[in-house]
């Protein structure tokens, strides 16, 4: 499973980016959203967000050095939070721009335990999860 | 404690151009409780920090960005951000209001409110990247249009990993077009000129990065409040409306069954040729996607694309701009408006002020008052191309654009003799969409408004042709009798909006039921009664500015034009009398606590505990 990002329909609201920091830490930043919406232009807004090796080959797992992030067996990509250094490997190597590092910590979608909170509170209909 | 555990940034930071510092002051408590945020802070620094009666393009003007006390946070609609400064436009006040990112932004970066002093030696732009103030050259930047100057500084700051929110002017901005605007996240901070200020500073732009967490007092209270009124708003039937056809919605409604919708600089209240200009026509043939304001699930803007005759991408067509480059220039071809559109969003004008002044030169030129060697192109009513024409030569200040650009009321004063007769302007600002003649609540709102004729300050134009809103009812929107106070009271009632940076667009859904909205936020809930005194204490700190920037009872009158019946449907025959205005107006100095010259007495300042700024 995982979300996927339907860009024609984002109306840029950042609505995702709020519900995922707002549930996993209590507080708004955008730097630690699991997903975020580069606000582009009038008819590009993107949301980019992990596909947990869907439509990736699992560039940052190769490219971190620390062993800090795994897959998990229920098919989630996850941080280890107590191996990341913040060396923004895996920033670099993410083809889809979905894993970034915050103050010496690598952020990322979690899929809230299968049921995404961005999915939930998405008015527009531009993200789904989908069997992966 | 309520700034330190809420969703306060806790600092204002202080920009002096001329000395290129930056300087931060921590804000406590008890200023927070009493201004809240937004337009509550905008009213109190412009008080105190500058001289109410410096030329607006002086050094010494000011400019003030303040966020909402909610912006930033996940409640819905709050992502509202506000420019306050002195207008050249109207020699007043000067807000104006925008839901882009730089409010949220600068709230992640720490800020709750921005202080621009003083003039950069050359052509400039302001860098904010959480504590680190940097001001750049932007002589590269001369001349571009505002999407072009965004798209430079993002590419230059922002990196692939962090997004910098830019606010731009454009070319109009740089050459002190008086009702130039700003743009950011191709929505603007339209009204009353600030560009224009933002040029006389050579501030090209002002670039923000935030990384810092916003906090609220109450997360899981705030969270519970998100997802009720999250369903509440996805279920409101306005959700389809302004989902599908955005603010416009009503536009058919406002000609067929009201007839106040100003059309050809305000001769008729009903636009025979509106039926393109419906977003019912257009929204289904060139809209491709919706696009919202930070923070807002029901997005009331519009991704309009459009390509043959004239190509544009713009977002748009709001209400407002229908009418202003649509009905007032009588214009019925929905390209040309979105085209037109497009142009005032690049070029960095005011399409309400701009529609004011080019439907100003139609009527003069067909009542003979200018010719077309006067104006260089045939500007009938109706003919768009006239009209893209004209705001080229208005952003340029080319031939009859320079004297355009100056804004329907100096262009008057200047041509003098019969032009007065059809200039259309309340306190120097061209009115927005709303055709007071039959709206009389509106037309004293006009009057009343700080920044000049404006709809937003009280929002009474929903209360007034629905005759209903929130404790009032039956009110008849073609009698001048008890608008003091209906227009007193929604006055203060939307002052409420802006200083929390909360959308008018939800004010059906919200009324001023914010009392646990703030309990979440900063740990201290608000009554309505309570909401209502900040407001009051706002509209009266932005009319004292007024006061000591010149303003006199006097200054204050509707057109000639409102004196004309409505001459055809709904409405038809109704108009403002020199009685009714002159009524409307001293109910509401008697409603507001003010004396018969409009001056506030001692015991309201007073009351208000703002008596230090009447001194």
């Amino acid at each position: 499973m995982y979300v996927k990002a339907i860009p024609e329909n984002c109306s840029g609201c950042m609505v995702c980016e709020l519900v995922c920091t707002m549930k996993h830490f209590g507080v708004i930043n955008r730097y630690k959203s699991g997903i975020r919406i580069e606000r582009k232009s009038v008819t590009e807004d993107i949301p980019h967000v992990c596909s947990q090796g869907n439509e990736c080959n699992y560039e940052c797992i190769a490219a971190c050095k620390y062993d800090a992030i795994e897959k998990r067996e229920d098919g989630v990509v996850r941080v280890i939070e107590e191996k990341c250094v913040g060396c923004r490997l895996c920033e670099l190597a993410c083809p889809l721009n979905a894993i970034h590092i915050h103050e010496k910590m690598a952020y990322k979608c979690d899929l809230c335990g299968g049921e995404p909170e961005c999915v939930k509170y998405c008015s527009q209909n531009a993200l789904q999860l989908v069997e992966g | 404690m309520y700034v330190e555990n809420g969703c306060y940034g806790g600092k204002i930071l202080f920009i002096d151009l001329e000395k290129e510092e930056g300087k931060r002051q921590a804000i406590g408590d008890s200023f927070a409780l009493k201004y809240l945020g937004g337009d509550g802070f905008g009213a109190y620094f412009m008080n105190k920090y500058m001289d109410p009666s410096v030329d607006a393009f002086s050094p010494d003007n000011i400019i003030v960005i303040a966020p909402g006390l909610l912006t930033g946070t996940i409640f819905p609609t709050a992502g509202k951000v506000a420019f306050f400064s002195k207008s050249p436009l109207t020699g007043r006040w000067a807000e104006a209001f925008s839901g882009g990112s730089l409010g949220f932004t600068l709230k992640q970066a720490g800020y709750d409110a921005v202080i621009i002093k003083g003039k950069a030696k050359k052509l400039s732009y302001l860098v904010i990247k959480d504590d680190e103030i940097v001001i750049k050259d932007a002589s590269h930047l001369a001349g571009l249009t505002t999407r072009e100057t965004a798209e430079i500084i993002k590419k230059d700051e922002s990196g692939k990993f962090k997004e910098f929110s830019v606010a731009s002017i454009g070319p109009a901005g740089e050459k002190l077009v008086k009702f130039a605007s700003i743009d950011s996240d191709e929505r603007q901070f339209g009204r009353a000129g600030i560009g224009a200020v933002m040029g006389s500073k050579n501030l090209k732009a002002i670039a923000v990065y935030g990384s810092k967490d916003i906090k609220v007092a109450k997360p899981d209270k705030m969270y519970e409040l998100f997802q009720q009124y999250y369903t509440t708003m996805i279920n409101h039937p306005s959700f389809q409306d302004d989902g599908k056809y955005g603010t416009g919605e009503f536009l058919e409604w406002m000609n067929s069954q009201r007839g106040t919708f100003p059309t050809r600089n305000w001769r008729e209240g009903v636009f025979d040729n509106r039926k393109q200009i419906d977003p019912y026509y257009w929204a289904p043939r060139y809209v491709i996607k919706n696009k919202a304001c930070v923070q807002c699930p029901k997005p009331c803007g519009k991704a309009f694309v459009l390509k043959g005759k004239y190509d544009a991408m713009l977002d748009g067509v709001e209400y407002e701009t229908l009418f202003a480059l649509g009905s007032n220039c009588g214009v019925g071809d929905i390209e040309a408006v979105a085209k037109a559109n497009e142009l005032c969003d690049l070029y960095g004008m005011d399409t309400i002020s701009t529609g004011g002044v080019i439907g100003f030169v139609m009527d003069l030129y067909e009542n003979g008052l200018l010719s077309k060697e006067d104006i260089g192109v045939d500007a009938k009513f109706g003919n768009g191309d006239a009209m893209l024409e004209l705001i080229e030569k208005i952003a340029r200040r080319e031939g009859i654009g320079d004297a355009m650009a100056e804004g329907v009321a100096a262009m008057a004063a200047k041509l003098g003799g019969d032009a007065t007769k059809y200039a259309v302007h309340v306190g120097k600002m061209e009115p927005p969409a709303y055709d007071v003649r039959g709206i009389k609540g509106m037309a004293l709102a006009f009057m009343t408004s700080p920044r000049g004729a404006c709809h937003l300050r009280s929002g009474a134009y929903a209360l007034e042709l629905t005759g209903k809103f929130w404790k009032y009812e039956g009110v008849d929107r073609l009698s001048s009798k008890n608008k003091g106070q209906e227009i007193a009271d929604m006055e203060n009632f939307m002052a409420v909006y802006d200083a929390l940076g909360v959308c008018k667009f939800s004010r059906g859904i919200f009324l001023l039921n914010f009392y646990d909205a703030l309990d979440a936020a900063i740990g201290r809930g608000f009554s309505e009664e309570e909401l209502l005194k900040i407001g009051e204490r706002i509209h009266n700190l932005k009319h004292i500015f007024n006061i000591k920037a010149g303003w006199k009872r006097e200054d204050t009158k509707l057109p000639e034009k409102f004196r004309v019946p409505i001459p055809e449907g709904p409405s038809k025959g109704s108009y403002v009398s020199k009685e009714e205005e002159k009524e409307m107006l001293e109910d509401y100095f008697k409603a507001r606590g003010w004396d018969k010259k409009g001056v506030p007495k001692k015991e309201k300042l007073e009351e208000l505990e703002i008596e230090e700024f009447m001194e």
